[in-house]
Order: C-alpha cells, then sequence, then structure tokens
C-alpha cells in the first residue's frame, strides 16, 4: 500500500486502471438488470415486488461495506500514517451516504405493499437509519472544516460509529424484527433460490464495480484539490 | 416483468429512484473531477511563465 502513497503515482495508477472498472461496471449492470428483470421469476408469495431485492439489497450491502472501509482507512491513516487514507475515507462517504439514502427509500418502497407501512421503528430500519445520519455528521464535519481538527474529529466519527455496523448486520437477530432474517450470508449458506440469488450476486458486483470507479474519481478530484490549493499558497507567497 | 401485476409501480418506482440517483452521483463525480483537471491545468500555465523567468536568473 505504501507504494501508493505518491498522491500522483496514485493518481496515474488510477487513471490506467479506470476504464477496466467501468467497463466492467457496465457489462454487470446489463448482465443484472437482464437477469433481475427479465429472467428471475415471480416470487410465490411477493409476486413482482421481489424484484425490489435487486436494487434494494445490494444498496445495503454496500452501505455497510463503504462505511467499514472508512473506518478502516481512518484506522490505517492513526497507525500507518499512510498519506492517502484520510482521503479516501474522505472520498467514500458521499458515495457510501446515497447508497444508504437508496438502501432505505427502496426498502421503504418495498415494505409498503409487503408490510402495509413505509417505515416502521424496527431495529433494522432504525438502526440503518442512524447509518445514514452517521453519513451525514461524517460530511457535514468536512464541509465545515477543511483543517486539521476537522480531520481529527472526522475520523473519531468514523471510527466509533462503526460500532452501528455490526448492530445493522445482527440487529434481525437481536430483536424482533418485521424485517427479514439474513438469507445470503449466513452460517449454512444462503436459503434463497439460485434463481433469485443469481441476479442479487451480478446486481451487488455492478454496484461494487460503480463504488470503486467513482471511489477512484473521487479520490482524484481530492488529490487534485489539494494540489490546487498549495499552488494557490504558494503562487500567494512568492 | 409483468407490467399489469399488482403492486408494479413500486417495482418501478425503487429501479426509478435507483437510477437517478446513481446516475446523478456518476455525472457529478465525473463533472467535479473535469473541473479540477481544467482548474489545475489553468494554474499550470499561468505558472509556467513565472517558473521560466525564475530559471533565467
Amino acid at each position: 500500500m505504501q507504494r501508493f502513497a505518491n498522491p500522483n503515482r496514485f493518481a496515474k495508477s488510477a487513471q490506467r486502471i479506470l476504464p477496466a472498472i467501468i467497463g466492467a461496471m457496465l457489462i454487470l449492470f446489463a448482465a443484472g438488470l437482464y437477469l433481475a428483470l427479465v429472467q428471475a421469476p415471480q416470487d410465490y408469495q411477493q409476486g413482482e415486488t421481489v424484484r425490489i431485492m435487486f436494487v434494494h439489497v445490494p444498496a445495503a450491502w454496500m452501505a455497510l461495506l463503504v462505511y467499514s472501509l472508512m473506518a478502516a482507512a481512518h484506522g490505517a491513516a492513526i497507525v500507518f500514517r499512510h498519506p492517502l487514507a484520510d482521503v479516501a475515507a474522505k472520498a467514500a462517504a458521499p458515495i457510501g451516504a446515497c447508497f444508504t439514502f437508496l438502501a432505505l427509500a427502496t426498502g421503504s418502497l418495498w415494505g409498503k405493499p409487503m408490510w402495509g407501512a413505509w417505515w416502521v421503528w424496527d431495529a433494522r430500519l432504525t438502526s440503518m437509519f442512524v447509518l445514514f445520519l452517521l453519513y451525514l455528521g461524517y460530511l457535514a464535519i468536512w464541509q465545515a472544516s477543511e483543517n486539521g481538527r476537522g480531520q481529527k474529529i472526522a475520523r473519531i466519527v468514523a471510527i466509533v460509529g462503526f460500532i452501528n455496523v455490526p448492530i445493522v448486520k445482527f440487529s434481525v437477530d437481536w430483536w424482533n424484527s418485521l424485517h427479514q432474517p439474513a438469507s445470503v450470508f449466513r452460517r449454512g449458506g444462503p436459503t434463497i433460490d439460485p434463481l433469485l440469488l443469481s441476479p442479487l450476486i451480478v446486481m451487488a458486483l455492478a454496484y461494487l464495480a460503480l463504488f470503486l470507479a467513482l471511489w477512484l474519481m473521487t479520490m482524484k478530484t481530492e488529490i487534485l484539490k489539494r494540489r490546487i490549493h498549495q499552488m494557490q499558497i504558494a503562487a500567494a507567497e512568492a | 416483468m409483468d407490467f399489469a401485476a399488482p403492486n408494479i409501480g413500486f417495482v418501478i418506482a425503487a429501479y426509478g429512484i435507483s437510477a437517478l440517483v446513481l446516475i446523478g452521483l456518476a455525472i457529478k463525480t465525473l463533472l467535479a473531477l473535469k473541473a479540477r483537471e481544467r482548474e489545475l491545468s489553468e494554474l499550470e500555465k499561468r505558472q509556467a511563465p513565472r517558473r521560466k523567468v525564475g530559471h533565467g536568473r
């Protein structure tokens, strides 16, 4: 990882791998949407509404993964003092916030026909909403302060807030919940039918590729922003 | 997909909002990157003559 400690080298490497990631993302989205909307059968209980799963579940997985990455990146910034670790965490946050919003919004659209309610203060939904608030709070800290103090507070929020990630994951096991329990990442393997599981996995990979592409672009933008800032300071001092 | 099925509106809305948010985010990210690249190249162009003068001294 130290190889990419040089921001210029990182930006050049990102530029090289971005086309491959974008290409893979487009193929995965095309295949995933075909499998999700054409190939996958209706559910015997939920009918067509089961198709919401193919956009809801990947968004929820990505929301948790991105927050975990942010906490890990800030941890790496503290322990290894990697110069790009804070940049990586900051760049991931708006993308993670969008995934969390989508998990909540599509969940609500799925909940209304299935549970008869747009929203319930259920353990899974509430902990996911807390995750969304953590993202917003984290972004607000960066927005309010671009100096080192803001960076320190952002690190604390991301690392302390990580405690919410296992709460979201295990909320359906620890408390009585309207939300269904885990049916993919569970001991004993997935319980979901392979005809529904394959589109879900392909869509999740498409979301992952989209995240990687946007993350690299946002990191590059942040590196350029910092370089511009340094050049402006140098010009002002000259 | 059966467009006459009950509750199909919820499915369309879920895919619609997902597409809107993700495409919007991708466009915003791309525009921000292009704007920074343009800003940096303009700054480099402006500072290049000064550097040349500095080297000549």
